[in-house]
């Protein structure tokens, strides 16, 4: 008996368990239904979590910068929120309330909130009173004052206000030498696409966070994609005036030219020669940024 | 057999009214439940959405405090004062015995429910904006609720078997709070680059009891104007239910097994 009761309960504890996945998987997938997903954050106040975490700021602040990852870097779930990143900069008030040391906070932190829908909150002046908070509690970091330029710089186009940013951190004991330069080209307005194209340049080999060099390449790949597609319609433009109509193919147009009718990752551009308009291929891998259109005139090739 | 199980289950049953720490939850629960009129008088509109998040919450917490504390004693204690010795030696067998207790626990825990449930229809009663479809909604959510705690009942006996009733609390309440969180430990599994993190994660996240299937109806559910409103799912309720079923058989077998291993000499 006692035998055939141990049996039955080894043969009732194998059934059930290699049912309960089946059925977790069946109910998740019903749960899991495409709508809208609520952007709820509990405790919003940095004073009250700061109180909550009872002296484990540090390890709290480790926690709340996982949030701050998970956050911004599921697309998939920010799609679903109401507005995409709302609780991004309270989320980031939060944990360099806990931890004011965390540099990687305000800096990728900055970063995220001034990028444009949908990379970014699109929330620049967030990003400079992060990086302002950041300023505060590290005067003496010139990686924060470079970051506070940089949003002046790319996101508000500001160019005195970066130059002058650029120009305080210069004189910072730790600066590196090419700070003043950069501070001198901003200040004097001109090269702005040249200087968005380095500072791109510069994140792209120097960030140690592989989103951040991964937005940075993007920005890069998106600038040769404006160049191109500016360039061909420039083009397309002299012929229209020349022979009345738009060419049939692009290879027609560019024939003898040094223009490019594939994009950076390989795809060809794709053209309508019955409205001359150029776009990127749906089959392409590039994710494009926008590209600001005053720069069209800088980009632009004319041949 | 069901006879002698019923047998114990009701003597479980009269066994655990008369713990004192019982109403002393209870009490704390309806005095939870009342006070959110009180804090739903704080809000601007949605005072019943309060009402009913802060009363589901304490039919929730209060109900998974009495299933851990009663649920850890439940076998503990018959070896403890000799009881078991005296039973098993009549014609009851071990898996009797077990089953009994459970099921008895599950009683006490069902007329606790109704009886905070009721508390909870009193305070919404109070606010009056809730039609019936209101009232008879809380039902399902309150459902889900036993559900969970049929599960961590059942783990409360699982470690009754074999450890004292301190660590059995401590085991079972971390397995608990581990369950609200199998979706994050699936998350990091996708998330994580390494693929035996990964394989670990996804294992975890179905041995573990994952509890947030059983928080699928709340406020927003029950009032349709509270937020993003979202319907209950009959077929995603019937889900929860198949599986506390298979995760409680699960458990029950495991808590058998064990409790017939054990040697009383």
């Amino acid at each position: 008996m006692k035998f055939g009761t141990g049996f039955s309960c080894l043969a009732i504890f194998i059934v059930c368990a290699a049912l309960i996945k089946p059925v977790q998987d069946r109910l998740e997938a019903r749960l899991g239904t495409p709508g809208q997903e609520p952007d709820l954050l509990y405790f919003s106040s940095p004073a009250v979590v700061k109180k909550m975490a009872l002296g484990y700021d540090r390890i709290v602040a480790d926690f709340y910068w996982m949030r701050v990852i998970q956050y911004y870097g599921r697309r998939d779930e920010a799609d679903k929120r109401p507005v995409r990143y709302k609780n991004l900069s309270t989320l980031l008030d939060i944990t360099t309330t806990l931890d004011p040391d965390l540099l990687d906070a305000y800096r990728a932190g900055s970063l995220f909130l001034s990028e444009a829908d949908p990379v970014g909150a699109g929330q620049p002046e967030e990003g400079l009173k992060l990086l302002d908070k950041g300023i505060r509690a590290h005067p003496q970091e010139w990686r924060l004052w470079y970051d506070k330029g940089f949003i002046y710089y790319l996101f508000l186009r500001d160019y005195g206000k970066a130059g002058e940013t650029w120009h305080a951190a210069s004189r910072l004991a730790s600066a590196p030498h090419w700070m003043e330069p950069l501070a001198a080209m901003s200040l004097s307005k001109g090269g702005a696409v040249e200087i968005a194209k380095v500072l791109w340049e510069r994140q792209y080999r120097e960030s140690a966070r592989a989103d951040v060099r991964e937005n940075a390449r993007n920005h890069l790949i998106s600038f040769q994609v404006a160049r191109d597609i500016w360039s061909l319609e420039l083009l397309l433009e002299k012929y229209r005036a020349k022979t009345g109509s738009f060419p049939q193919t692009l290879r027609e147009l560019i024939r003898g030219k040094a223009l490019k009718i594939v994009d950076p990752l390989g795809a060809p551009y794709q053209y309508n020669p019955v409205t001359g308009a150029i776009s990127l291929s749906p089959e392409t891998k590039v994710r494009y940024l926008q590209v600001p259109d005053s720069y069209r005139e800088a980009l632009s090739v004319k041949e | 057999m069901l006879q002698r199980i019923l047998a114990i289950a009701r003597n479980t049953y009269r066994e655990t009214v008369r713990d004192k720490i019982l109403y002393n939850l209870i009490l704390f629960a309806l005095i939870m439940i009342l006070s959110s009129i009180i804090l739903s008088q704080l809000t601007l509109g949605n005072e019943d959405k309060v009402i009913l998040d802060l009363g589901l919450s304490a039919i929730s917490i209060f109900g998974m405090l009495i299933a851990i504390f009663i649920g850890i004693g439940l076998v503990y204690k018959e070896l403890e004062k000799r009881t078991a010795y005296a039973l098993l030696a009549k014609p009851v067998h071990r898996y009797e015995l077990i089953l009994g207790k459970y099921l008895g626990l599950l009683f006490t825990l069902l007329v606790n429910l109704a009886i905070m449930t009721v508390g909870l229809e009193l305070a919404l009663l109070y606010t009056g904006s809730i039609g019936l479809g209101g009232h008879l909604r809380v039902l399902p959510a309150v459902y889900l609720v036993f559900l969970s705690l049929a599960l961590t009942t059942a783990l409360a006996l699982l470690f009754s078997t074999f450890s004292t009733p301190a660590l059995s609390a401590l085991f079972t309440f971390f397995l608990w709070l581990i369950g609200h969180f199998g979706k994050d430990l699936q998350n990091f599994g996708e998330l994580t680059k390494s693929a035996p993190v990964g394989w670990i994660c996804r294992v975890l996240y179905y041995v573990l009891p994952n509890l947030a299937n059983f928080s699928m109806v709340d406020s927003r559910s029950i009032i349709k104007t509270a937020g993003y409103s979202s319907a209950i799912d009959p077929m995603a309720v019937a889900g929860s239910t198949l599986y506390s079923i298979l995760y409680c058989a699960a458990i029950l077998s495991l808590s058998i097994a064990i409790f017939m291993r054990r040697d009383f000499k």
